[in-house]
């Protein structure tokens, strides 16, 4: 391939041919010197009022502040214990109920219909009412957060197991596995990989909501900060939440790629 | 009866939604000796691959029975192991491991587990791959992992359906002459599956002919012509006897093609 394409022309959009290291990296910087560069400026000369678009320094400089003086650390922890809590309650029922719903068309038709209609229901239509059931206390944070990740990622996971190949389970059972070497031996280790890239995806729904719930009725966390920083006007301090938010969703997703990459070195040529 | 598999008046009816009915295998009968290498042969939509699926117990017949050592077979087990058209491999699992599988989960002990996957691995010319994952390996290296891991689990019947059909030209007579090694090493009784002549005139010690629409029993037909098992395909090919039998096969095809 290398040898044909620089015989032609180069051309810089090409369907699916693959850029090169540097390509990417001057790519993926250019985007974000372009936007930090016309934050700058549009801050610098003045285009914009600085109380609402304070300059990215002064965001910078926040953050820092946020974490050496005023304890955001700990709110920060909060935040993350929220998402991991919830995330791990609603991996250790969606797992298992996903892949037997998968494996077996009878329990498949027993909770298929159920889960489907919930999947329909917007999550946070539930604040009022968990409120009401759990007080001000993590459950109802933690309940938000259940609800609004588990019908999915049950959905994504018998989609997937469903999908495993009929040869696959087949062949087990003509080698003699009984039905539990066929969900534990086959069926398991052949949806794990696509399990873990279904996980990956819902975790980032799960700090969708939770910012819902730490900015609707929670006095901690980085979202009951944003909105504290709101009632001062403290933009700077808003940003800072949001830039925070965003690279720890960013080091969870690159967590779960190294995962995928580490549990499942045999899917590595593959690709 | 001596035969180690009889196939009995098996009939298979599919109903089709709407409430039609589509029967894809007739009340066919035939038996398969012990050790033999029985071809099941005919055009496309003759029944082939349900009637194997049906002696591997994947799919149950609507009438008729098939009978192992004159026990009725009831489900798949280990005593018929199967080796399908399309890639199996357990990708989680080397080469060695998948092969292994079987005589894993039967409880075969670890030591002659990995002796006994050692060996058909090197029947089937992978040793070097033994520690290599599936998705290393090409198309042909694959369906030869899969053969390794059904022989290495010591089934009385290998059943195949179009086991070399998605391969290339070459590698397909390589594995081709492979079967009929593995055959006289392993004494293992083998029922395959294809539409391709040559490949059912060089394998087979029978060759059961099926009729299309409904699958029907047409001719069990007996290469005669081979003073047993020979090696090399081109042998087969020189052989007095094999441009008739190709010539009649091809003409019960077109036949076929032709209703
Ligand atoms: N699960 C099924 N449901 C309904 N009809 C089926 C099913 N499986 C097979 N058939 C029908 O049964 C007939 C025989 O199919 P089969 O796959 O056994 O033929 P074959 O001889 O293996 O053909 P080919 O050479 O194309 O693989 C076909 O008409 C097919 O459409
Ligand atoms: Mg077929």
């Amino acid at each position: 391939m290398s040898t044909a394409s620089k015989g032609r022309k180069a051309r810089l959009l090409q369907v699916r041919v693959p850029v090169s290291g540097r390509q990417a990296l001057i790519s993926a910087l250019g985007v974000w010197i372009a936007f930090f560069g016309i934050w700058i400026l549009a801050s610098g000369l003045g285009w914009v009022n600085p109380i609402l678009v304070p300059p990215p320094g002064k965001v910078f400089a926040t953050i820092v502040r946020l974490f050496a003086e005023q304890g955001f650390g700990a709110d920060v922890l909060i935040s993350i214990g929220r998402v991991l809590i919830a995330f791990a309650l609603a991996s250790l029922v969606a797992v298992p109920l996903g892949v037997a719903m998968g494996a077996f068309p009878a329990i498949n038709a027993v909770f298929a219909p159920f889960v489907s209609a919930w999947r329909y229901l917007p999550a946070p239509s539930f604040i009022p009412i968990l409120l009401m059931w759990f007080g001000t206390g993590e459950t109802p944070k933690l309940a938000l957060l259940f609800l609004g990740v588990i019908f999915f990622l049950v959905t994504l996971i018998a989609d997937h197991t469903r999908e495993i190949r009929k040869e696959l389970i087949e062949t087990a059972l003509t080698l003699g596995a009984n039905r539990r070497v066929t969900v534990f031996q086959v069926m398991l280790p052949a949806v794990l990989p696509n399990i873990l890239v279904a996980m990956r995806q819902m975790l980032a729904v799960v700090w969708t909501y939770l910012v819902i719930a730490e900015i609707v009725a929670s006095t901690t966390g980085i979202g009951a900060m944003m909105m504290r920083a709101r009632r001062f006007l403290k933009t700077d301090e808003i940003l800072a939440g949001i830039i925070v938010i965003g690279a720890l969703g960013m080091a969870c997703d690159m967590a779960f790629a190294l995962l995928h990459r580490r549990l499942f070195p045999y899917l590595e040529d593959k690709r | 009866m001596s035969a180690l598999l009889h196939i009995q008046n098996v009939s298979k009816t599919f109903d089709l939604p709407g409430g039609q009915a589509l029967t894809a295998v007739d009340d066919v009968s035939f038996a398969v000796e012990k050790g033999s290498i029985c071809v099941l042969l005919g055009p496309s939509g003759s029944g082939k691959s349900t009637l194997l699926r049906m002696i591997a117990g994947l799919e149950t017949q609507s009438s008729g029975a098939v009978l192992l050592n004159d026990t009725p077979i009831e489900g798949p087990g280990r005593e018929r192991g199967m080796v399908f058209q399309a890639y199996s491999s357990f990708d989680w699992l080397s080469v060695g491991k998948n092969v292994e599988f079987g005589m894993k989960i039967n409880g075969v002990p670890k030591p002659e587990r990995r002796a006994r996957a050692e060996r058909f691995i090197g029947l089937v010319g992978l040793s070097k791959f033994i520690d290599a994952y599936p998705s290393r390996l090409s198309g042909g290296m694959r369906q030869r992992v899969a053969i390794a891991r059904t022989l290495a689990n010591a089934p009385d019947v290998l059943l195949m359906d179009e086991p070399f059909g998605a391969l290339d030209a070459e590698t397909r007579w390589q594995m081709q002459e492979l079967m009929i090694e593995v055959a006289e090493a392993s004494g293992t009784t083998m029922i395959i599956v294809t539409h391709d002549i040559e490949e059912a005139i060089f394998l087979a010690d029978k060759i059961v002919f099926l009729s299309s629409h409904p699958g029907r029993l047409k001719e069990e037909i007996l290469p005669t012509f081979k003073p047993g098992r020979l090696r090399n395909k081109e042998d087969v090919i020189a052989l007095p006897g094999y441009a008739e039998m190709e010539r009649k096969i091809m003409r019960m095809m077109r036949e076929e093609g032709h209703k």
